[in-house]
């Protein structure tokens, strides 16, 4: 009796498309090894019952050496072999180094049916494999199949039930390779053939000068690109459904409206020359929903289609081996390019997918540098939003600032941090063109999370903020922060209010900026102490989850110290 | 044959792994993804002076810190 079914296999072979295939549930699978950092749960009807699939971390053998193997080899453990069934999942293309794996597996004892992925690829690339052969060899039920496209999947499902134990004597990982050369030789023939165009694009992207190159290519393209999806969306879509249509609307439901009460104040805000003005008015229903929808939603878009874009080529990995070089400086490795171009969209998944750095100590220096050096996405547009009118020098001035504070606490934290980084071994994906509709599916699923997560938080936060502001409890909090928002930074003392909303949001932390009339100078200290205090408060509770609260606590005192530093820096000596 | 770490070999060298000296931890590692004693490997591209080394093993491409390239060590074919 089945009670529990495990994906198993090496890091980036498709368990996570296997697994959406076989329960429905969207999970995020990308082109890079260690997409899963997370364990994905769920459910498969197995002859009427209802049987529990779970996805388990890639591992290249059953002997773990890292932590996210270790999970995955007690995750295996949890269930006596014979309530269990495991789907072995295997690259096709890679057959060779998936095998130590599934060999353990049988050798052990573990009912094991093997599914051979991404069978779609192997013809490209001249890889032709007898699966009937495999299977008498192996002694275990062998499936082709497509994930992507879903081939396959239907078979894998029937034969689950062929799994049984067929436990075999111990053996060495060296006399495994030599019995896997052995099994190679009968079940599989390669074609040789050119390179093609994709192999020698897959090269130059890891060579030192013509890598460099595409590398600047890619994110310069990329960011040119995620701007004027961006700037397209605003110009063609949102603003003229906020000011043609809604704002109209708005104006005309409000129009008998007494203006003074608490009603006015807190759904519609501040009228601006007698006019709803959805950058000032502060209200429920006229700024909280121009921020969201109007300014940060476009670049959310625009952004995570790019990002997931080039997760799925394979591009990511290639970038982390060239900058291994510069992070390994900072106590990382290459590896932590993943966390923080991640935390470029969001710093929650940003900060949780550092798993995939072995040591605690490079968990903390990642976590930390997202918290305070990278800016997410709604942070981005607003900083856009703010200085975009006064010039690309400053929104560029700002980035230049964050860039230079993450090397530089990177340099520190290296230096005085104990602990060890270990060394970098990763491998590094094929490229992949996976369909467009996985690419929409994922695009979806970022999206509707980003709305879930952040609607409510500003709908709400602006509420609080209108009631505070109205019953004037504000006014206790600034006077008390004025000596250093004034003294220290430059700023009027109202700004306090923009500083304590950072952290529940930042983006309309920043959109609290906007009434104020400061000045470019006072904006650009403004936004740029939004971007590295306090995170906001769904990225502090993964910092305290992953960094325990001792972690927490000395992230958090670096980034009060690190703010008031580059605060009166930049009021005092560098933009005098 | 001349042994050196694969630090030190030239891109685009075919070379086969003589011994790793780097405790059972990277050993056992880098066996379980297929680099271990005997494998024949080809040096793609080693990234600046102290940076990454790129090599492909069977149909698998990996990248490995500098610190492990200098602990595999490697003679010419």
């Amino acid at each position: 009796m089945i009670k529990k079914i495990y994906l198993i296999g090496n890091p980036n072979v498709g368990k996570s498309v296997v697994f959406s295939r076989l329960t429905g549930v969207q999970v995020i699978s990308s082109n890079y090894p260690g997409t899963t950092v997370e364990i994905a749960k769920g459910y498969l009807i197995l002859d009427n019952r209802k049987v529990e699939v779970i996805d388990l971390p890639g591992t290249y053998s059953l002997d773990p050496t890292s932590g996210a193997e270790e999970v995955a080899v007690s995750l295996l453990k949890e269930l006596p072999k014979d309530e269990i069934a495991v789907i072995n999942i295997i690259d096709s293309t890679n057959l060779e180094r998936n095998l130590l794996l599934t060999l353990q597996l049988i050798e052990q004892g573990y009912p094991v049916v093997v599914c051979m992925n991404m069978c779609d690829d192997t013809v490209h690339r001249g890889v032709h494999i007898n699966f009937n052969k495999l299977e008498e060899l192996l002694g275990v039920p062998v499936i082709s199949a497509c994930a992507l496209t879903g081939m396959g999947i239907k078979l894998l499902t029937e034969r689950i039930n062929e799994a049984v134990p067929a436990p075999k004597d111990k053996v060495t990982h060296q006399e495994r390779w030599l019995a896997i050369g052995k099994i190679i030789e009968q079940v599989q023939r390669l074609e040789h053939r050119h390179h093609t165009f994709r192999e020698i694009m897959e090269d130059a992207s890891v060579r030192p000068v013509t890598g460099i190159l595409m590398a600047g290519a890619i994110i310069y393209g990329a960011f040119k690109i995620v701007r004027f999806i961006g700037e397209g969306i605003i110009t063609h879509i949102t603003d003229p459904v906020f000011f043609d249509f809604y704002q109209p609307l708005l104006e005309r439901l409000t129009l008998h409206w007494q203006e003074e009460g608490f009603w006015f104040h807190l759904l519609i805000g501040d009228l601006i020359n007698g006019k709803i003005d959805f950058k000032q008015s502060l209200g429920v229903l006229t700024t909280a929903p121009y921020i969201e929808f109007g300014m940060v939603l476009p670049y959310v878009v625009s952004f995570y289609l790019i990002l997931s874009l080039l997760e799925d080529i394979g591009y990511l990995p290639r970038l982390a081996v060239l900058l291994d070089n510069l992070l390994h400086r900072l106590g990382l490795h290459g590896y932590a390019v993943i966390p923080v171009l991640l935390g470029f969209g969001c710093n929650v998944p940003g900060i949780l997918s550092t798993r995939v750095l072995e040591s605690k100590r490079e968990r903390f220096i990642a976590a930390t540098i997202i918290s305070i050096g990278v800016p997410c996405v709604p942070l981005q547009a607003m900083i856009f939003g703010l200085l975009g009118s006064f010039g690309g020098f400053y929104v560029g001035g700002v980035y230049l600032v964050l860039f230079l504070l993450v090397l530089i606490l990177g340099l520190i934290m290296n230096r005085f941090l104990t602990g060890y980084s270990p060394e970098f071994l990763l491998e590094i994906p094929p490229y992949r063109f996976p369909p467009f509709l996985m690419l929409w599916k994922k695009l979806y699923f970022r999206i509707k999370g980003f709305l879930l997560e952040a609607l409510p938080v500003v709908l709400l936060g602006v509420c609080l903020i209108n009631i505070l502001l109205y019953f004037k409890l504000f006014d206790y909090l600034t006077a008390f922060f004025a000596p250093v928002i004034q003294g220290l930074f430059g700023l009027p003392k109202e700004a306090v209010v923009a500083l304590v909303i950072g952290f529940l949001r930042k983006d309309v932390a920043v959109g609290m900026l906007m009434p104020l009339n400061l000045s470019v100078k006072q904006l650009f200290i403004g936004a740029t102490l939004l971007a590295i205090s306090f995170p906001c408060i769904a990225t502090f509770v993964v910092l305290a989850k992953e960094l325990g609260i001792k972690g927490l606590v000395k992230s958090t005192l670096l980034m009060i110290g690190i703010s008031i530093i580059t605060g009166t820096l930049l009021n005092f000596v560098i933009l005098r | 044959m001349k042994k050196t770490s694969l630090g030190h070999v030239k891109s685009d060298a075919k070379v086969r792994v003589v011994e790793i000296s780097g405790g059972s931890n990277l050993e056992h590692r880098l066996l379980s993804m297929g680099v271990y004693k005997g494998k024949l490997l080809t040096k793609l591209s080693h990234i600046g002076l102290q940076g990454p080394v790129v090599i492909k093993v069977g149909r698998t491409i990996l990248a490995l810190g500098h610190g492990v390239a200098e602990k595999i060590i490697v003679e010419k074919e």
